[in-house]
């Protein structure tokens, strides 16, 4: 699975996640916002009911009234007058009651203040018909009762009431279709919801079990190559120590078997300069009997046998040749017996003890004493920190530094060697500088190569001293580096490890 | 000496064998010297048919041994030499180009009576078969024992 994958599936999730959330919300503003709507349309259906309620009650007493009333002009029974007077100061609150409910309806607004009015005179007139038959004056009551259009006004109230309560049935019509509406419209949005919600939820599981899956995936990769790795690293591990165990085998035999020929070489060559002896002496015996034939009259000359001037010539040339095969083979010699001197460092096993620096490198510089001397240098100690690490392989550090330091110093300026140290993050950091006659910078790497060397080549070596300090500062864990310009001295840094264990240097890699 | 030494010089190297038994002779040795250029031409020449050297039960023998043999290690040849009854006390001069210090010292550990190295430098080299060669005359080399 590739990185861009993996971050389109991420986003994806991510987006998905918010999407669901936000539907989430969305749903629940509507649900709440339709219930409410809904709960407020049954308030309204429960008011038209209250209204119509209201209309029906109001009515009744007024019927209650009415026939109170009749009732008590025709059989003058006191309980009918006292019904007649308790309904009808039932009717006024329940109407004023009704008026309050309707107070917001346009078209029941005039419907209530005309009933009223009219409920008003009419329950007027009751009283009075009521009064005049107390006063036994039923005659005037039942006038009262046939002229006073009570009838027409009876009716003119139940016609307004039946307005009323139409349209009264007009709204309870409309709200409870409002109602239903909201309900059933809260229900298609809860219900689409959650379906959007589950339908999303059903995705991210999938995803999440697909990218779950993916990361299973991933990890037994990952372990697999962690595996991989582990051995990868340790048969490469396993073939450099071969390679390394390898080249130093290679470079021994090779060593030994050069200097086979070599001795041949050498041995042969000096037989042939004592050939050479032989014959020139020969022919100057032979060139003087000639000449003595020759000469037979003053021969006088005696003693050694003389080689005339181009036999002469010829034997310096052939001395010259021989000469500088001899001085080939000592070099050769010498570099064969360098590189068999760094095998045999190389296989050598270190043991880390603890060191007494300063002591170390004063026995090293009593040894150089009398070349310090001859150089008129002085080698300085600063106070050096302890170190566990190999003698042997320190020894040959430091001394090749310093013999080095001794050996490029400047003609005519006293050598001025000093030799630091401190101790840093568990590393020990060591410096020998001198005002020497300095490296220039651009065989800062080279002095370090094998058989390398740099600047004036006017002193004996072969090139392996610096390469041979490497070599065994990078076994003891540690790094070297130099600071030069020429005519400016040099500082050799040397940073090894305060407390070396021997663990890795001693596999050879 | 109630016979002539006989010098066994196991040298692959024909140079090397010429330069040594040259040297050999400048330094006034006159002895017999039977060289060979392989370790296993050598051992069958020391042991003979049965392995058991008996024919060399008495003979005087003296030998120069190169470590370096294309067929054979002359550490093997020397604690043969060693290790047989008849060869024991016969000196054996190790000659050769190894000089390290590992060797050196297994080879003493093994029996053997002088170890030199071959320097590349030809006076050192000459220098040391001629003091060989000093040696040869003054040792006594016992009779095998029987």
């Amino acid at each position: 699975m590739t990185t861009e994958a993996a971050r389109r599936r991420a986003f994806f999730q991510i987006t998905l996640l918010s999407l669901a959330f936000l539907v989430l919300v969305v749903i629940a503003v509507a649900s709440f916002y339709w219930l409410q709507k809904a709960r407020e349309d049954s308030a309204w259906v429960a008011h038209t009911l209250e209204v119509q309620n209201q209309i029906s009650l109001a009515q009744l007493q007024m019927r209650r009234a009415e026939s109170a009333e009749r009732g008590y002009v025709l059989l003058r029974q006191e309980d009918f007058a006292q019904e007649c007077i308790e309904a009808s100061e039932q009717v006024l609150p329940l109407l004023d009651k009704l008026k309050g409910l309707v107070a917001d309806n346009s078209v029941q607004r005039p419907l209530i203040d005309e009933v009223l009015q009219r409920s008003e005179s009419r329950l007027g007139l009751f009283k009075r018909v009521i009064d005049l038959a107390r006063q036994d004056r039923t005659d005037d009551a039942r006038a009262l009762i046939r002229d006073s259009g009570g009838r027409e006004s009876m009716a003119r109230i139940r016609d307004m009431m039946d307005q009323m309560r139409t349209e009264e049935e007009r709204l309870f019509r409309y709200r409870t279709s409002e109602a239903d509406r909201s309900q059933s419209l809260a229900t298609i949005v809860t219900t689409i919801g959650s379906a959007v919600v589950l339908l999303l939820a059903g995705m991210s599981i999938f995803l999440v079990r697909t990218s779950a899956k993916a990361r299973d995936v991933a990890e037994a990769q990952l372990r697999e190559n962690n595996l991989n790795l582990e051995s990868t690293v340790e048969t490469r591990t396993a073939d450099l120590r071969e390679a390394n165990e390898e080249i130093q085998r290679f470079a021994y035999i090779v060593s030994h078997d050069l200097r086979s020929p070599l001795v041949n070489i050498m041995g042969f060559t000096s037989e042939l300069e004592e050939l050479r002896g032989d014959i020139f002496r020969r022919i100057a015996t032979l060139s003087r009997e000639v000449a003595d034939k020759q000469n037979a009259q003053n021969a006088d000359s005696d003693g050694e046998a003389e080689l005339e001037a181009p036999d002469k010539q010829l034997s310096e040339d052939f001395t010259e040749a021989l000469g500088f095969i001899k001085s080939s083979i000592g070099k050769m010699d010498r570099l064969i017996s360098a590189i068999l001197n760094l095998t045999r460092e190389g296989r050598r096993e270190f043991q880390p003890v603890p060191i007494d620096t300063r002591e170390l490198i004063e026995n090293i510089v009593s040894t150089v004493a009398h070349q310090a001397a001859e150089a008129e240098a002085q080698i300085r100690i600063e106070p050096l920190p302890e170190i566990v690490s190999d003698r042997l392989a320190l020894e040959q550090i430091f001394s090749n530094l310093i013999d080095n330091a001794l050996k490029y110093l400047r003609h005519g300026v006293p050598g001025d060697i000093t030799i630091r140290g401190r101790q840093k993050l568990g590393f020990v950091i060591f410096e020998i500088a001198d005002n020497g006659r300095g490296i220039d910078p651009k065989d800062h790497q080279r002095i370090f190569d094998l058989f390398r060397r740099a600047g004036t080549q006017d002193r004996p070596g072969q090139g392996i001293g610096l390469a041979h300090v490497r070599a065994l500062v990078r076994r003891l864990g540690g790094t070297m580096s130099v600071s030069s310009a020429l005519g400016q001295g040099s500082t050799f840094t040397i940073t090894l490890p305060a407390r070396w264990s021997g663990a890795k240097g001693n596999s050879r890699v | 000496m109630s016979q002539p030494v006989t010098i066994i010089m196991i040298e692959d190297d024909e140079g090397h064998a010429r330069l040594i038994e040259r040297n050999i002779r400048r330094s006034g040795v006159n002895n017999e010297i039977i060289p060979f250029t392989s370790g296993t031409a050598a051992l069958n020449y020391l042991f003979g048919d049965d392995g058991q050297a008996t024919h060399n039960k008495h003979r005087a023998l003296l030998v120069l041994l190169d470590l370096n043999l294309p067929d054979a290690s002359g550490i093997d040849i020397l604690r043969k030499i060693k290790e047989n009854d008849h060869l024991k006390t016969t000196p054996v001069v190790v000659l050769t180009t190894t000089d390290d210090a590992h060797e050196i010292k297994r080879c003493y550990e093994l029996g053997c009576n002088v170890y030199i190295t071959k320097p590349v430098n030809y006076e050192s080299f000459a220098n040391a078969i001629r003091q060989l060669g000093l040696f040869f005359s003054v040792i006594q080399v016992p009779e095998a024992s029987t």
